[in-house]
């Protein structure tokens, strides 16, 4: 049934023609061809039907009376450009033939109509057709092509404007000047400026930090070839002079062998570096929870004294005994300081603590932490060596820092000259300073004690470990090297069992500051 | 006649503690700082008991003792420890030293980990001294 209707469709024939006897014959022979025949007996009514029926071949007389072939033709074609019109001309018709020519008509049949010549007529009109068609859709199709392409286009283009402005990263990029075109929020983020000050406002090369400006300035004024691919490090100023970490990467843009821009890549650093401190800081605070239990330990050993030394206070007032009140408040005394370099001690590592520098005489600090430690030392039978470079004169560092690891280290040496076991030995304990290049100053801390193996070794900056049983925190060297490192220094440490140990101490200082104030 | 008790021990505020303690008790307190000392102080002064600790620089109270209880004409002096560290390791220690061939020694008087109160020290010497 499709088929036929289509076929029908087709196949609509309109034969337009005065004389009746030419309608009825054509009529009847293309209806036996299976065209769908309508008649009409002069040119008024002819357009009348191919309004209604929108035939796809006309067949009409040209000479009619009325409105002739010629008018009919005109009114067609204007309705529909397509429609084929074969005009049925007879003697003597010439002129109007080739007006009729000029006016699109399709073919011309001469009178009599013969049945050859209108087959092939037909023929020739339904190829017209069919190639129409053809075409039509053809360039349907192509028109649907491009409107696809076209909004797969748009839809790429929408895509990378999204993906550039939802991106976390900050996407800059500029045209050939370097003024910049792209900014997105990820940009407005790092850099704090708002799009609108920016966009077709401002060059990359006030935008950017030095350190990459000049690598974008060759890049575009093609003065070299620059490589900015690789990842890498830039702090970036904000508008507001903040300094803000980031990863930067970034590219020249070429168009056709020329440099049509550039674009740049940031990633903000300051979460991750954030989460880097607090995860150090977590470590270091799970290190002070797992060994609670060994301060715990040595904290009782400090209320042992204070107690102990309450009781011998007790008595002494009983007896009204002077020497014993003495030795009981001293008792006391030194317990209370235990307690306090205990607690200053955690602190110290528990905390971030910023250097606190200001002028001062490292020789001098050194002096007085020997002298602290002098009576110790003396007690048992161990010199304290001092061995100070005289060019360390006056500098600017943090002499609190200073004065804490250096007696933290001395402190140490002297208990490695007590515990060592070695019978007659002469124990010494050497302290010396000297400048290194690059405004680094050298400390350090040598004895001839006990010395460690390669597992104490490696033990010892690492976590809460001390080989002095109940008399030791574990605290000490993590806490010296803690406040070293903040001061931007370093520490080492060389050891042999039953030679001793030697910790050396880097520190970088900075000349005698004038108004000395605190950096 | 008053009794002499010697207390070797390196901690200074320990020794104050357990002198006061002793001549509170009417005790003759005599002190050392390390077992080397600790040794010599009992051959000068033949104490009645001894109060040892065990951690110690030069010589330990481990290897003091010891000596102490293989000796014959010392063996018999009572020793009371006194220390952080617990009985069970300290007595460890005295049975790995026979592991390297020394004979076993008898275990101490009495055993006072630290911190000890002046009563419990008074209280165990007079049990032992009388």
């Amino acid at each position: 049934m499709t088929g036929n209707e289509k076929r029908i469709k087709m196949s609509k024939l309109l034969i337009i023609d005065d004389e009746e006897g030419i309608r009825k014959v054509l009529s009847l022979s293309l209806a036996s061809d299976g065209y769908e025949v309508s008649t009409a007996a002069g040119g008024e009514e002819g357009i009348e039907i191919f309004k209604k029926e929108s035939p796809s071949i006309i067949l009409t007389d040209i000479k009619m009376p009325g409105m002739d072939g010629i008018e009919v033709l005109k009114r067609v074609k204007e309705s529909n450009p397509d429609a084929e019109v074969i005009m049925i001309t007879g003697h003597g018709d010439m002129d109007l033939a080739i007006e009729a020519l000029k006016l699109d008509a399709s073919d011309f049949l001469n009178k009599p109509v013969k049945d050859e010549a209108l087959s092939v007529a037909l023929k020739r009109a339904e190829q017209r057709i069919a190639i129409r068609e053809k075409l039509k859709a053809y360039t349907d199709d192509l028109e649907n092509m491009v409107s696809i392409a076209t909004e797969e286009v748009k839809r790429r283009s929408e895509f990378q404007n999204k993906l550039i402005t939802s991106s976390n990263d900050g996407i800059v990029a500029t045209d050939e000047e370097g003024t910049v075109v792209i900014y997105n929020k990820g940009a407005e983020e790092i850099f704090g400026y708002l799009r609108s000050e920016i966009i077709r406002k401002m060059s990359i090369y006030k935008l950017y930090p030095p350190a990459i400006v000049s690598e974008f300035r060759v890049g575009l004024e093609k003065r070299g070839d620059v490589d900015l691919s690789n990842w890498r490090e830039v702090s970036i100023v904000t508008k507001g002079g903040e300094d803000v970490p980031t990863r930067f990467s970034g590219s020249i843009l070429y168009g056709d062998g020329e440099v049509v821009g550039s674009v740049g890549f940031f990633q903000d650093l300051r979460e991750i570096k954030r989460l880097q401190e607090e995860l150090i800081k977590s470590e270091r605070l799970a290190a002070t929870g797992q060994t609670v239990a060994g301060l715990a330990h040595y904290i009782k050993n400090i209320l042992n004294g204070l107690k102990g030394g309450t009781y011998v206070l007790n008595v002494a007032l009983d007896r009204k005994n002077t020497d014993k009140i003495k030795s009981g408040w001293s008792m006391i005394e030194r317990n209370v300081t235990r307690i306090s370099d205990l607690v200053l001690d955690l602190l110290a590592y528990s905390k971030d603590r910023r250097p606190e520098r200001e002028n001062c005489f490292p020789n001098e600090i050194i002096q007085e932490v020997c002298t602290l430690m002098e009576a110790k030392a003396r007690d048992n039978d161990i010199e304290i060596e001092k061995n100070l470079d005289p060019l360390v004169g006056e500098m600017f560092l943090d002499s609190k820092a200073l004065h804490r690891s250096l007696l933290n280290l001395v402190s140490n040496a002297i208990d490695a000259c007590i515990f060592d076991s070695t019978a007659k030995k002469k124990w010494q304990v050497t302290v010396s300073t000297a400048i290194e290049k690059n405004n680094i100053i050298r400390f350090e801390v040598a004895d001839n004690g006990t010395g460690m193996d390669t597992e104490t070794k490696e033990k010892i900056f690492s976590s809460l470990f001390s080989t002095k049983g109940e008399r030791g925190t574990g605290l000490g060297l993590l806490v010296t090297e803690k406040i070293i490192k903040e001061n931007g220094g370093e520490i080492t440490v060389e050891s042999q069992p039953g030679k001793g140990t030697t910790f050396t101490v880097y520190l970088p200082y900075q000349e005698v500051q004038k108004s000395a104030t605190i950096s | 006649m008053a009794k002499k008790v010697l207390n070797v021990e390196d901690d200074p505020d320990i020794r104050t503690f357990v002198t006061t303690v002793l001549e509170e008790n009417g005790y003759i307190p005599i002190m050392a700082k390390d077992g080397e000392e600790g040794t010599k102080k009992v051959k000068q002064e033949k104490p009645d008991l001894i109060i040892l600790d065990i951690l110690m620089p030069k010589e330990s109270g481990i290897k003091m003792y010891h000596e102490l209880k293989r000796d014959p004409s010392h063996k018999d002096i009572p020793v009371v420890m006194l220390s952080g560290v617990s009985k069970r390791t300290f007595l460890r220690s005295q049975v790995a030293l026979t592991e390297f061939g020394d004979e076993t020694v008898p275990e101490p008087e009495a055993y006072l980990e630290k911190p000890v109160e002046a009563e419990d020290l008074a209280e165990i010497l007079k049990k032992i001294l009388g």
